[in-house]
């Protein structure tokens, strides 16, 4: 059991690694002992869920990782549009199935569920970082 | 963005729930049943928005298709 | 093409009559719709016989017997057509000939004669070919029935037209995506619910009277020409069981084994599941198999009015 949650914690933060270029820097300073105890193996892939230092994200933090998320989104056509105030369909060039993957990438990112309704309404990267602030269980 | 008439949007809700039925699929095949997503959408990307019939029809096969994909026992996808 | 037209619409008023009698009842919307497109009167079933209205056969080609000898019987057949490959293509009325001389008996004879010799891409769905296993069900002539039991009319002078069941999604040609209506049989639970074990610790009787009450119902083979004909069913087939499903509730309500009776009432106890039953009796009219689903509904009508 022992074994396996330290396989598991080095499979997690090597991942992490790998996606690199995050400002997520509480998440470095964890220890991997309590990263064990708190990611659960369905999520592993996604993030390194943190509930204890979740409180609170800050705007530019949020904004930073969603445009990290466009910057490797492979259908983004003009990286030198990315901007904290992108609009999707109108600066990025992406179509509307390519605007839900890349809501659902958030969803991901950040470790909530969008339900569809307000995931049809997120068009630009400001509308979705209003979004994930007024979202409280966000990590 | 245009506002989406009640169809489109039910293109992309069957889209998010494919995307989201893909997450439930191993970690190794999971960018397969992804790429299969996109491709299968993808092949009708050329479609007249006012071809309710066939719009409708292919919402009703994709809906079948991913019942069927979504299951457990489904865990891999070729293609 | 105006005499072919000419020659069809006076076909068509004599027998428009007949059709009434015996098809289904077909709403006035639809009737309206079809005229007002300029099609002959008989195209009303192209109105409401799939989801999509098909191209008509005056638009499409006439595929044709092979080789024809002076005694030919020679009927034509319009079909329809659709297939799932091209999806953005619309469905069309097919026509064929065939002589009768070298067809058997039945329509359905004729729809194999047709995949056989003809055309193998038609697609339809046949097994015993002799009315017990019901997946030949489709509407003839505008009437739901099954192709191994409908004859082919013999005068030639009056051509047949065979839809898929009305008002079904269609999987490809004359095949209807039956997926609602099987489950649909499903939640009715059609198998016995017993708690006791029998008296004899072997098998479940039953007195003769009691078996007898079964007749009529045990013999539906679930083809779907009842339901698919229900104007009721039409409109609200996601929640209205249609005739079928209720003809099979009832066997199980009447089965004097059964010990769920009282739990199977109160499920079909709203307004949608069996009182959206308008008494039309479609259903009894274009039974295949001559059975009643209308009475089996009335009879359970009767027999929650009588217990609450």
């Amino acid at each position: 059991m022992f074994r396996a949650a330290i396989l598991r914690a080095a499979r997690t933060a090597s991942q992490s690694a790998v996606r690199a270029q995050r400002p997520a820097f509480q998440r470095i300073t964890q220890t991997p002992f309590l990263q064990s105890r708190i990611s659960t193996p369905a999520t592993s892939i996604s993030a390194i869920r943190c509930y204890a230092s979740s409180s609170g994200l800050g705007q530019d933090e949020v904004t930073g990782r969603i445009m990290d998320l466009l910057k490797n989104f492979d259908k983004v056509q003009d990286q030198s549009k990315l901007s904290a105030s992108s609009h999707f369909t109108n600066d990025l060039g992406l179509d509307s199935l390519d605007t839900v993957e890349v809501v659902m990438a958030i969803e991901e990112e950040f470790s909530i569920e969008i339900p569809d309704k307000e995931a049809d309404a997120i068009h630009s990267v400001s509308q979705a970082v209003d979004y994930i602030m007024a979202q409280p269980d966000a990590h | 963005m245009a506002r989406l008439s009640g169809l489109q949007r039910d293109v992309l809700t069957l889209y998010r729930r494919c995307l989201r039925a893909c997450r439930t699929k191993p970690t190794e095949t999971r960018a397969n049943f992804e790429r299969f997503t996109r491709k299968e959408f993808g092949k009708n990307m050329a479609l007249d928005k006012k071809d309710f019939g066939t719009i409708e029809f292919l919402l009703r096969k994709g809906t079948r298709q991913l019942e069927i994909y979504e299951q457990a026992g489904v865990r891999n996808i070729a293609g | 093409m105006a005499l072919r037209l000419a020659t069809r619409r006076l076909a068509l008023a004599q027998q428009a009559p007949k059709v009434f009698r015996r098809g289904m009842a077909t709403p006035t919307a639809s009737d309206t719709l079809a005229h007002t497109k300029g099609e002959p009167l008989s195209t009303i079933s192209e109105a409401t016989s799939a989801s999509r209205a098909p191209i008509p056969p005056s638009k499409t080609t006439t595929i044709k017997e092979p080789e024809t000898d002076p005694q030919a019987k020679i009927k034509t057949f319009h079909i329809y057509r659709w297939n799932p490959d091209e999806p953005t293509s619309k469905p069309k009325m097919q026509s064929y000939t065939l002589d009768l001389n070298k067809t058997g008996p039945m329509m359905l004879d004729a729809l194999i004669r047709i995949k056989n010799e003809v055309d193998p891409t038609l697609t339809f769905r046949r097994s015993c070919r002799e009315g017990i296993c019901g997946s030949c069900a489709m509407n003839i002539d505008g009437v739901n029935t099954l192709a191994c039991l409908c004859r082919i009319p013999t005068e030639t002078a009056k051509e047949s037209r065979i839809y898929p069941l009305p008002h079904t999604y269609v999987v490809k040609d004359l095949v209807p995506d039956l997926t609602q209506f099987y489950k649909q049989y499903k939640s009715i639970k059609p198998y016995l619910q017993r708690d006791t074990p029998p008296p004899d610790g072997r098998e479940n009787r039953q007195s003769k009277a009691d078996r007898r009450k079964l007749d009529g119902l045990y013999e539906c083979i679930l083809c779907a020409c009842c339901s698919t004909s229900c104007p009721s069913y039409w409109w609200n087939s996601e929640e209205y069981l249609g005739p079928a499903v209720l003809l099979q509730s009832y066997r199980w309500i009447a089965d004097s084994r059964d010990e769920k009776t009282a739990a199977r009432k109160d499920a079909l106890n709203n307004s949608m599941s069996l009182y959206r039953c308008h008494t039309i009796l479609n259903c009894s009219r274009t039974c295949p198999k001559g059975l009643n689903p209308a009475l089996a509904i009335a009879e359970i009508k009767k027999s929650m009015a009588f217990s609450s």
